[in-house]
């Protein structure tokens, strides 16, 4: 464990209650180690290589230099043979927050009124609020990911929204890993608050540049309050490489009249899981979550959600859908929980599966808990190949099997692309989709 | 060895529903408290057992020592002492009865107040043959000679390992392992009775069979074994009914049923389980951990497990189909009911392995006053598994705003040519459906009984008529008091 859990010097560490934080999450990470097959929580999704010593904390590192010089060399070009921009740019016009290698960089736009975007580290030093935000709402007994994040939190952006302020523009946050350096490691903590009535579009992309098979580790933690009234829109790409093992929870607390809504698309790393814990806490809190993913040769990905209703008249709508190509693994674990008292609730869920290959698996595990006699929950869970009558209709009409499958597949991520609201971020993600699919002839 | 004569703690049906909950005065041999090498060598030695059973028992026996009792079920229950239970109770007999008429009549008696007839009456249309098994031993099964004509073997377990040690030997374990959770390994080092049944190749059992099982004495776990083998081209019903007298503390009962159908054979199991519940307060009634597993070893082999639970403080219960054959067929249609304070934890796993499997999973769920009810199950599809077929459908009503429903499946397919569909639903008993039953004047009490009745109707028609009209009565007698 060593590897994971290094001493290091991290900036704040003047503000008591924040080490204390960092502490109790070290010791919380220690006690519960890594998850095993036995973990109920992660039983289809053994986080595998990470028990090496060999992690390198981002920013930690004496030799920025050679990093530099080396990713230079492979700047535009790199040995996949692929064409790699260091910074996919957004087809539309955006808030643009970078993080090069888990560092933010610095901001170069101008803010609206009403809105802060800073470093974490800034906000805790210069915002009052932040101390009771940071940390409230994450369970770190039971999520090991969650504690070690805490155990170095320093690194991450502070959004927050002032009352009614709707931001015209989304705000992305572009996570990029020069993955030509090996063993990188990054924990980032991002902190979102809308107050009531506030409405924003947050994207967030993990890319890389470099070679595809670098290995290194992205742990995030996004802590989102969404105040009465207010709405945010949450969409995420996770496109990292080959090798790349990539954790992230977010952490969502919506009140009154609240409305979340995201979307998580998932078509990298060896090991990923993007996990979703939202506690619709007062009436009319509604929430959409849906994700697919489209995976290939041998990584794992987790798509994990969590939704407590714990109050009346809250509404959920999940609708996952995967592609499962090579000898990849999809899983699917979601829960609906129903608070006793939280009647006139609706909770739906729906995860749909293709599975391409002979070795693709796919595990799923839709949970329901409920302790309220007057709701309307459902879920629902299939999995299965390609029709085999579509296809040869098509095949029929001279079109070759691979741009059938092709076209099938498409359609098929189509229906839950098209449940994102916002027209160009739902374009945006049409295209990733896309692209990908195409260069690895699913 | 102690004899003790034991005295009724509740006089006869004082109890309020449960109409099962009487005891049988009646003299009982009983094994000391506790567990240990020794009362495992007891209760080998009072059944006669050949020696490989006593090793077999006593392997079960150490290797459970080192394991832990399982906590991942969603259910809550007083720690189970081990060693204050008494692990073997039978009725006092000077000499094993040759036939009905040497029986004692206080348990003729009993069995006959439970409804269950010992007495082989020809003229009964539909006949049943049973074997009624009474704390630690079986004590009657009838039928016995017009089934073996046919070359069927149904008798008690410890009988079957007298009389036919090979077959017993050659299937006993095999679909449920010593090692394979820590019930089963308690069952597997202290059973004391069951039922056996061997159909021969080719036969289709002229009647259902059935087994009965009764807790009498108090403090007792009883841990009985079934071990049904199905040979090519055979078809037999089974049918399992169970009660317990109804007491203050809780009993504990773990059983393991194993079932083998081979070639083209067919096994319909259907039980009603009515083990004592607990009282409105849900204090006293039977802990009930029981592993039932079928292994479907032939080529189109097929299962059907069915059952009604509506007993039992804690219930623990997954029966299983291993799906090994090509175009093997498992089925699984259950109802689970829990009122007051009871809490079951059930469900089924469907293993595919061969090809062109096919299951079917329906299981409907209903939780009233306290209760707390979840649906686990697992379906799973291994790489070889081509073609294979699930379809899932859980479905849980919720009676009054105290119960939980909960419904955790466990989807895992490593066959692209599977199709595997799950869906579970979750509601509570539309106002609408209760107002069109009002509106035509029956009272509330009687609409959601039908109403229970018209959710649960698709698993009942899997019962036999006998059976699923029992089951239909039981239903509404154990809703009695969930509503208004």
């Amino acid at each position: 464990m060593g590897g994971l859990l290094q001493e290091v010097a991290l900036a704040g560490d003047d503000i008591p209650w924040l080490e204390g934080q960092r502490e109790k999450g070290r010791e919380l990470f220690l006690a519960q180690g890594l998850p095993t097959a036995k973990t109920e929580a992660w039983k289809y999704t053994r986080p595998r290589d990470l028990m090496t010593e060999d992690f390198i904390l981002t920013g930690t590192d004496e030799d920025e230099s050679h990093e530099e010089e080396h990713c230079n060399y492979h700047q535009g070009e790199c040995r996949c043979g692929h064409h790699h921009e260091s910074q996919k740019a957004l087809s539309f016009p955006s808030y643009e927050i970078r993080f090069e290698n888990g560092i933010m960089q610095a901001i170069d736009f101008e803010l609206p009124k009403g809105v802060t975007i800073k470093p974490l580290i800034e906000a805790i030093y210069e915002e009052d609020a932040v101390k009771s935000y940071l940390g409230k709402e994450i369970d770190m007994a039971h999520y090991p990911f969650a504690a070690l994040n805490t155990a170095y939190m320093e690194e991450g952006v502070y959004i927050a929204v002032e009352r009614d302020v709707s931001l015209t523009k989304p705000i992305a946050i572009i996570n990029h890993t020069h993955a030509c350096r090996q063993n990188l490691m990054a924990h980032l903590r991002n902190l979102i608050i809308l107050e009531r009535g506030a409405q924003a579009t947050i994207i967030e992309n993990f890319n890389y540049s470099g070679n595809e098979k670098s290995r290194y580790f992205n742990n995030i933690v996004n802590e989102i309050y969404i105040g009465r009234g207010a709405c945010l829109r949450h969409y995420k790409l996770q496109d990292e490489a080959y090798k790349a093992v990539h954790i992230a929870l977010s952490r969502v607390k919506v009140r009154e009249n609240g409305f979340y809504e995201s979307f998580c698309l998932q078509k990298g790393a060896n090991l990923a899981r993007n996990e979703s814990k939202i506690s619709l806490k007062e009436e009319q809190a509604e929430a959409f979550v849906n994700a697919a993913y489209m995976i290939n040769g041998w990584a794992t990905v987790d798509t994990t959600t969590d939704i407590e209703h714990l109050s009346a008249h809250s509404k959920s709508h999940q609708l996952v859908k995967g592609v499962v190509g090579g000898n990849a693994k999809g899983v699917f674990q979601g829960k609906i929980h129903i608070a006793p008292n939280a009647v006139k609730t609706e909770g739906s869920q729906l995860h749909k599966a293709l599975l391409l290959s002979d070795e693709a698996e796919i595990d799923c595990k839709p949970e329901l808990e409920i302790y309220a006699d007057d709701v309307k929950c459902s879920h629902g869970a299939a999995s299965g190949e390609l029709d085999k009558e579509q296809l040869f209709y098509m095949r029929s009409r001279g079109i070759g099997e691979e741009e059938a499958k092709q076209i099938l597949i498409d359609a098929y991520l189509t229906e839950v692309i098209n449940t994102i609201s916002n027209e160009d971020v739902k374009n945006w993600f049409s295209d990733s989709a896309n692209i990908n699919t195409g260069e690895e002839k699913c | 060895m102690t004899e003790k004569k034991q005295t009724p703690e509740i006089a006869d049906e004082s109890g309020d529903k449960y109409k099962y909950g009487f005891v049988t005065d009646i003299a009982t041999e009983s094994a000391p408290k506790g567990l240990n090498e020794e009362i495992i060598r007891l209760i080998s030695g009072k059944k006669q057992e050949p020696a490989w059973l006593l090793d077999f028992r006593l392997r079960a026996f150490n290797y459970w020592q080192n394991m832990k009792e399982p906590t991942w079920a969603k259910l809550n229950y007083d720690k189970i002492d081990y060693q204050d239970l008494y692990y073997y109770a039978a009725p006092k007999q000077k000499v094993s009865p040759k036939s009905l008429d040497e029986i004692d009549p206080k348990l003729l008696a009993t069995y006959e107040k439970l409804g269950i007839p010992l007495k082989e009456q020809e003229i009964l249309s539909g006949v049943v043959a049973v074997d009624a098994v009474f704390d630690s031993v079986s004590v009657a099964t009838t039928y016995r000679a017009k089934l073996a004509e046919k070359g069927i073997i149904f008798c008690s377990i410890s009988e079957a390992v007298r009389e036919h040690p090979d077959l017993v030997q050659k299937y006993l374990g095999t679909v449920v392992p010593y090692t394979d959770n820590f019930f089963a390994s308690l069952n597997s080092a202290v059973f004391t009775d069951g039922s056996f049944v061997y159909i021969p190749k080719g036969v289709k059992c002229p009647m259902e069979l059935s087994t009965y099982f009764r807790i009498n004495a108090q403090n007792t776990g009883q841990f009985e074994r079934t071990l049904i083998v199905a040979d090519d081209e055979s078809y037999v019903s089974y049918l399992e009914g169970c009660t317990a007298p109804q007491r203050d503390e809780n009993q504990l009962h773990a059983a393991i049923v194993e079932i083998v159908v081979l070639d083209n054979a067919e096994v319909k199991y259907s039980t009603v389980q009515n083990w004592y519940p607990g009282d409105k307060d849900g204090k006293g009634g039977v802990y009930n951990f029981v592993t039932k597993r079928a292994a479907c070893r032939g080529k189109n082999a097929k299962i059907s497990w069915t059952q009604v639970e509506t007993g039992s403080a804690v219930t623990w219960k997954y029966p299983s189909c291993v799906l090994q054959g090509d175009n093997s067929v498992g089925e699984f249609y259950s109802v689970a009911l829990t009122n007051n304070y009871q809490q079951a934890d059930t469900g089924t796993k469907m293993i595919h392995i061969g090809k062109n499997t096919t299951s079917k999973i329906i299981s409907k769920g209903i939780s009233a006053g306290h209760s707390n009810q979840t649906y686990r199950g697992l379906v799973r599809v291994s790489p070889n598994a081509d073609n294979a077929r699930n379809y899932s459908q859980c479905d849980s009503l919720l009676i009054g705003q105290n119960c939980g429903s909960h419904t955790v499946p466990y989807v895992e397919n490593r066959n692209k040519s599977a199709v595997l569909e799950h869906e579970a639903t979750t509601s509570k008993i539309s106002d609408e459906q209760l107002f069109y039953c009002r509106q035509r004047g029956i009272d509330e009490e009687t609409a959601v009984s039908l109403i229970v009745n018209g959710f649960c109707k698709e698993v009942m028609q899997h019962l036999p008529l006998e059976f699923a009209i029992e089951a239909a009565k039981l239903i509404n007698i154990s809703l009695e008091g969930s509503v208004g």
